[in-house]
């Protein structure tokens, strides 16, 4: 450790490179003139000027869901910090790891309804992990370092850290890079043996064992170690939203999301298992349905999470292993060692059943009655071909593409699971492109969604941020449009969008490349357009606009029951 | 619905009472009684919070603030296994001879003692547990309550 004497801007700076901070998302203001003024010079450091502090947080999520580390993103006092709640709320529920530094007043003007003041420590602490108001520029070291610390590890999660005016330009000798942590915080992420032992023998006893993918394999890594221990056991994968490329899911094993709008196999593969292996999944009710007893009513569950707090909360299970989902995974496989790999089971002929009428019904593009949105989302998938990062926004083009895109990879499948947040798609590719600038980009989009988030064109044409947007226009709020015709009498209360903007013009307008798409036969030519551009690329898909996301668990309905399923293949 | 009794071992910060009774409100829980107060480390406090709920309520937030970083033991104190206390100050309405004899026969049956009178009231102040402290405060009601502070449960473990 050194002592050297710094302000506490300089001291931020520092301590963010030494925790490996490249990219930093985030707008200024009067209160983090200081910290700027120090970006300024910084060559390590990349700060990327952001159009709205919602993006700026979506933007640093979408980062830290690519690269797996932890995305930074900050803003300014009030209403700058009350703008980046939307976005920390949506990280923090679905584990995504991020440190927001904050400006604040000064220290002696908080509580005094100064200008910009807004009391951003009490407002962000139901909506992240662990959050500061640093009152004393010595405490800074030891609090970034602990904000990353525990943004990036046990259950990863939003750390915010405010940042008072003074704080940040007093000047003060301090030792740099501590390496104390705090005592109240010691994540388990080691497995207990005798669960993981108990766990394993329930597995090799299973005449029916169906593993259930969620976040948690892909933010451990465990994605290897999954495959392997499925093949082994001649499992059934199905995942959740949050655990798309989990899997590939043209692999044999996979049948693909379960849940409210899952595959129909999916979860059937959940009502007929014998023994569950959840692995990283809090059983949120989109999963579950609305009817715990028809959850995988016969099985043995077994439930493993980083998180204690998950065990038990929403499904009671039968072993619960708290740890890290890989080193689960890796004790499980262990003590099968000697066990071969199952074949030629009853099971694995129906789970392969199963597969092939999944994949007839997302391969197979022009099948009768397939809406526009359903035909266009599998062209999607068919020319991306798993090799793009594909982000949603949500609604109806989040459940379409949840439903019919085929992930290969982890970390290829970005949105918002546990929030729902509307506008999170784009800006989240932005943050997606930068850190895997060399991967096609693909924002799934839904009209309404767009407009909530669609000013940072500006920031992607001013960083040649290339990102594509293919809007599912529809004029409607899609999702609540679907409920509304199928639970409300087809009383479509406020959900008609009217005929403004055109997207073509709006993108235009940034100066992006955009075009608009009839038909979905014109998809190819419109992608390969947006791609060959060498700009951003707004494109504007023409759907019906009663298409219907379908099949789906109705509202206080059970896993078993799905409606809309006709259009499924029967076996 | 069971009361049951949390003692928590938390750093002295600014902010820990929000963040955990912040976690009892999103999880529409309602504190029935709750102290903070200094302990033998340096820079921890020892918070004491009663609640009504389920087992698998209490599990719930058992879990939740033995996540929270600031919090470094949770405990859930158990009624026989520990000692509860209570502290009660109260005024109660004397209005004639009778009843202040009264008041202060069964006061000193229940070992509370008199801090002050004046002549239409007396104040009562009791440690003890706090079931023995409802059953004197019923009987005060008798008489007329005017004023009833409570600081609310402190408990430690026997073991």
């Amino acid at each position: 450790m050194t002592v050297k004497k710094l302000s506490g801007a300089e001291i931020v700076v520092e301590e963010l490179k030494r925790e490996g901070v490249e990219t930093a998302f985030g707008i200024p203001g009067g209160a983090l003139l200081d910290l700027y003024e120090v970006l300024y010079n910084e060559g390590a450091i990349k700060h990327i000027l952001m159009r709205h502090e919602q993006c700026a947080a979506h933007a640093a999520d979408g980062y830290a869901r690519v690269s797996g580390r932890t995305g930074v993103c900050i803003a300014t006092s009030g209403p700058g910090a009350t703008n980046l709640v939307t976005g920390l709320a949506t990280a923090n529920i679905d584990s995504s790891p991020i440190v927001a530094l904050t400006g604040q007043v000064p220290t002696s003007a908080i509580g005094s309804n100064a200008f910009q003041e807004a009391s951003t420590f009490t407002i962000t602490m139901p909506i992240t992990k662990h959050n500061f108001l640093v009152t004393r520029t010595e405490d800074l070291p030891r609090v970034i370092h602990n904000a990353f610390y525990i943004a990036s590890t046990g259950r990863k999660g939003v750390v915010l850290i405010d940042l008072p005016k003074d704080v940040q330009a007093k000047r003060v000798e301090v030792e740099l890079h501590p390496m104390d942590t705090f005592p109240g915080y010691k994540p388990n992420i080691i497995p207990n043996k005798a669960q993981t032992k108990r766990a394993a023998e329930a597995l090799v006893n299973a005449e029916r064992p169906v593993i259930l993918a969620g976040g948690g394999v892909i933010s451990s890594g465990a994605t290897e170690e999954l495959r392997n221990l499925a093949e082994k056991l001649g499992a059934g994968v199905v995942t959740t939203l949050m655990g798309k490329g989990a899997i590939p899911e043209t692999h044999p094993l996979c049948l693909g999301m379960a849940g409210m709008h899952g595959h129909i196999y999916a979860n059937r593969a959940l009502n007929e298992c014998d023994v569950l292996l959840a692995l990283g999944t809090r059983f949120s009710d989109r999963l579950t349905g609305w009817q715990l007893d028809q959850f995988a009513p016969d099985a043995t569950i077994i439930h493993v999470d980083v998180d204690a707090a998950e065990i038990n909360k929403n499904i009671q299970v039968d072993i619960p292993i708290v740890g890290d989902v890989k080193l689960a995974i890796s004790d499980i496989l262990k003590w099968l060692a000697k066990e071969r790999i199952r074949e030629g089971t009853v099971w694995l002929q129906r789970i392969k059943e199963m597969h092939s009428a999944c994949e007839d019904c997302i391969r197979d593009v022009w099948r009768a009655g397939s809406s526009t949105s359903d035909i266009l989302i599998k062209e999607l998938s068919n020319i991306l071909d798993g090799n793009a990062i594909v982000t949603t926004e949500v609604g109806q083009c989040q459940m379409f593409a949840a439903h019919y895109y085929m992930t290969r990879e982890p970390r290829t499948f970005i949105t918002s699971g546990g929030l729902g947040t509307m506008g999170f798609g784009f800006p989240a590719a932005i943050g997606a492109k930068v850190a895997a600038p060399d991967r096609k980009v693909v924002d799934i989009a839904g009209d309404g969604s767009f407009l909530m988030t669609c000013q940072d064109l500006a920031t992607c044409v001013e960083n040649d941020i290339h990102v594509v947007v293919c809007i599912f226009d529809n004029r409607y709020l899609g999702m609540v449009r679907q409920w509304q015709e199928l639970f409300f009498d087809k009383r479509y209360s406020h959900t008609h969008l009217g005929i403004t903007p055109d997207f073509v013009k709006l993108g235009e307008a940034f100066g992006c490349y955009a075009e608009r798409v009839e038909k979905p036969e014109d998809l190819k030519s419109a992608l390969n357009n947006a791609f060959e551009s060498g700009k951003p690329a707004v494109l504007d898909m023409i759907v019906g606009k009663e298409d219907k996301v379908l099949p789906m668990i109705p509202p206080g309905g059970g896993i078993t029951g799905m409606i809309g399923t006709e259009r499924c293949k029967r076996i | 619905m069971q009361t049951h009794i949390i003692s928590l071992l938390v750093e002295d910060n600014p902010g820990v009472l929000t963040r955990m009774s912040g976690m009892f409100t999103m999880r529409g829980i309602n504190i029935s009684s709750l102290t903070v107060s200094p302990c033998e480390k340096e820079g921890l406090s020892r918070m004491t919070v009663a609640i009504k709920g389920s087992e698998s309520e209490l599990e719930k937030v058992r879990k939740q603030l033995s996540n929270m970083i600031e919090v470094l033991k949770v405990v859930d104190l158990k009624v026989n296994d520990s000692i509860l206390r209570d502290l009660c100050l109260m005024k109660v309405h004397t209005r004639n001879t009778d009843a202040r004899a009264e008041v202060m026969q069964l006061a000193e049956s229940y070992g509370a003692k008199i801090v002050h009178a004046s002549l239409d009231s007396v104040i009562l102040e009791l440690t003890e547990e706090p079931e023995r402290i409802d059953r004197l405060v019923e009987l005060m009601k008798h008489f007329g309550l005017k004023q009833l502070f409570r600081t609310g449960i402190t408990a430690i473990g026997i073991d």
